[in-house]
């Protein structure tokens, strides 16, 4: 065997071995489920299709989807177990549109951070198979939201910064129009009854149905929602503990203290995310662990704490984490931990041939 | 001898308006065929062969480099493929086709006005609606980019190939990114463009394809491009 195919090899009976079902799902798969968890930004990389009736296809562009929605449509709930290996199909900037992965889906586990564990160290078995001692990147979305929760603001701004969590560049320019001066001048006092009056004119002289989008009751209470929020500013104080915590990224150690440092100062109680991911350290061994608080893939439904790992090419080679809130939004009734993670295998190869 | 490609607009006013361009600079395009032939020809340069393609043909060839110029909108070039821009240079500008790609809401959306303003509501109309918020357009390329970094991802493209402003009154979409010089369309059809919703200010470009500016056919660029006033065009 040459050593690209030796490894391959180890890899698929790491992947054999995580103890669960092998899964397998089709090539060819339906388009809309994707458009409709993760919108057009993940769109755009779909390889699309259209059968005779024009609904719409996709080759098969991650595993993680098909696994999960066929394991809500087989009875979610029970513990389950699922590892993966094979081609998917991106639109990529450079390099060919098929490419493998690999990787875990932890579902329903009773413990949700032995399951992130199990998570870790699958990564780290896959990736020193390629001979590879990563550099890893974790971010904590449970952390900030419980930060967030604790902070001191108006209730109504707190899911508007939870919303841009994970984009550096709106997160900034939300901090920076909150920072700047209460812009309360234009404040009149409509009324609710009044607004809606209006809108309602508005919408049927343009032609608008009243009720299939946005209803003029909905409009006229954002808008006096969003005068209350021009009033109702974001405390100073608040506003300088959320540039601070963003901006702490580097060694896990000395970010971790620097996030009890700041919660001290403001009297935030994280104690209990911030020990989850100390626990969490233990499964990273020699590797070089980076906490970047602002990291945090854009998609929702991910919770708890997040990862990637790079190797010294710097490309990512795995990346995963904590995504409890995934099968809720493919049609399970109840919230149901889940972890997982998915590996770039041409990426490994290519770290390994360096 | 080297020869040039250059892809002209096939009809209307754009045809017209690029010929006229080219002859204010001392170059006659001739159509010898009339409207029906889609081949063309410089007067006295014999080593530009003219071809007559639809703008969004133009578009599509020069970032492919199987023609060597061409006159087109700025919008066709973003919206044709995200290598779009990468893929040609800007020689120079037309002064005509001036058009703007915008963001339009329905004028009763009165608590809209900025991007960040759709981004929440955006962010929560999936679960008010049941539904992504969709946006109808053609440029389906310049939204998703423009959306991106608008940090806005919560919504779904209904592609829509004419009458777009149309879409919100027919229930296809909430909201439109449309073209517009003037704004009346969308004025008319109930639509207000956000204050900071201008995606891309387009007008009518001479681009050349990057692949195309070769060794060999540099001087030939560098020579049409002294001859019509664009000096210094083609890096060296």
């Amino acid at each position: 065997m040459t050593n690209a195919a030796y490894r391959r090899a180890q890899l698929e009976s790491l992947v054999e071995a995580q103890g669960g079902c092998r899964a397998t799902p089709p090539l060819l798969l339906k388009a809309d489920p994707y458009f409709d968890l993760a919108g057009e930004e993940f769109g755009r990389r779909l390889l699309l299709t259209t059968d005779a009736t024009g609904a719409e296809y996709c080759l098969r562009p991650d595993f993680t989807l098909p696994i999960v929605a066929d394991y809500i449509a087989n009875g979610a709930g029970i513990p389950a177990a699922f590892s993966y290996l094979g081609p998917i199909f991106r639109q990529r900037d450079t390099g060919p549109a098929e490419f493998e992965q690999a990787g875990v889906e932890l579902l329903a586990q009773p413990d949700g951070d032995i399951a992130l564990d199990q998570v870790l160290t699958f990564a780290r078995a896959a990736l020193s198979i390629y001979g590879v001692v990563p550099q890893v990147r974790l971010g904590g979305v449970g952390l900030f939201e419980a930060l967030l929760v604790q902070a001191d603001m108006p209730d109504a701004w707190r899911p508007r910064i939870r919303h841009r969590f994970g984009h550096t560049e709106a997160m900034s320019r939300l901090l920076t129009r909150l920072e700047a001066a209460p812009d309360t001048a234009g404040a009149e006092n409509a009324r609710l009854e009044d607004l809606v009056e209006d809108i309602t004119a508005r919408m049927v002289s343009a032609g608008l149905s009243l009720s299939e989008g946005r209803t003029p009751e909905e409009i006229a209470r954002r808008y006096l929602e969003q005068q209350t929020l021009d009033a109702a500013q974001v405390p100073p104080a608040t506003l300088a503990l959320l540039r601070d915590y963003l901006a702490i990224s580097g060694d896990v150690l000395t970010a971790l203290r620097q996030i009890e440092e700041l919660a001290d100062k403001h009297r935030l109680m994280l104690g209990a995310p911030l020990r989850t991911l100390r626990r969490h350290l233990d499964q990273l061994g020699e590797a070089r662990v980076v906490f970047d608080a602002s990291f945090s893939p854009r998609l929702d439904y991910y919770t708890g704490i997040v990862f990637e790992m790079r190797g010294a090419g710097g490309a990512v080679l795995a990346s995963g984490g904590q995504y409890d809130r995934l099968l809720e939004r493919l049609g399970a009734t109840a919230p149901i931990a889940a972890s997982g993670c998915a590996l770039w295998v041409d990426r490994l190869e290519a770290e390994a041939a360096r | 001898m080297t020869t040039l490609t250059l892809a002209v607009p096939s009809k209307g006013r754009l045809e017209e308006l690029t010929r006229d361009w080219f002859a204010s600079r001392g170059l006659t395009i001739t159509r010898p065929g009339g409207a029906r032939s889609y081949l063309g020809a410089v007067e006295g340069a014999p080593d530009i062969t003219v071809r007559f393609f639809p703008a969004s043909e133009i578009a599509r060839e020069l970032i492919r480099g199987t023609i060597d110029l061409g006159v087109t909108g700025l919008d066709l070039i973003h919206e044709t493929s995200e290598q779009g821009p990468q893929s040609v240079l800007a020689a120079g500008e037309l002064d005509f086709g001036h058009a703007d790609v915008v963001v339009a809401v329905p004028d009763a959306w009165i608590d809209v006005t900025h991007m960040h303003d759709l981004a929440d509501v955006a962010s929560d109309f999936r679960s008010r609606h049941g539904r992504w918020m969709r946006i109808a357009t053609k440029y389906v390329t310049i939204t998703r980019q423009h959306f991106a970094r608008a940090g806005i991802a919560e919504y779904r493209i209904v592609e829509s190939l004419g009458a777009t402003e149309a879409a919100p009154a027919s229930g296809v979409a909430d909201i439109v990114v449309d073209i517009t010089s003037t704004g009346s369309t969308l004025a008319a059809n109930g639509l207000r463009v956000l204050e900071d919703g201008v995606m891309l200010k387009s007008q009518a470009c001479l681009f050349a394809a990057r692949a195309a500016v070769t060794e060999n056919k540099r001087d030939a660029f560098i020579a049409l491009f002294e001859q019509i006033g664009l000096h210094g065009r083609i890096p060296s």
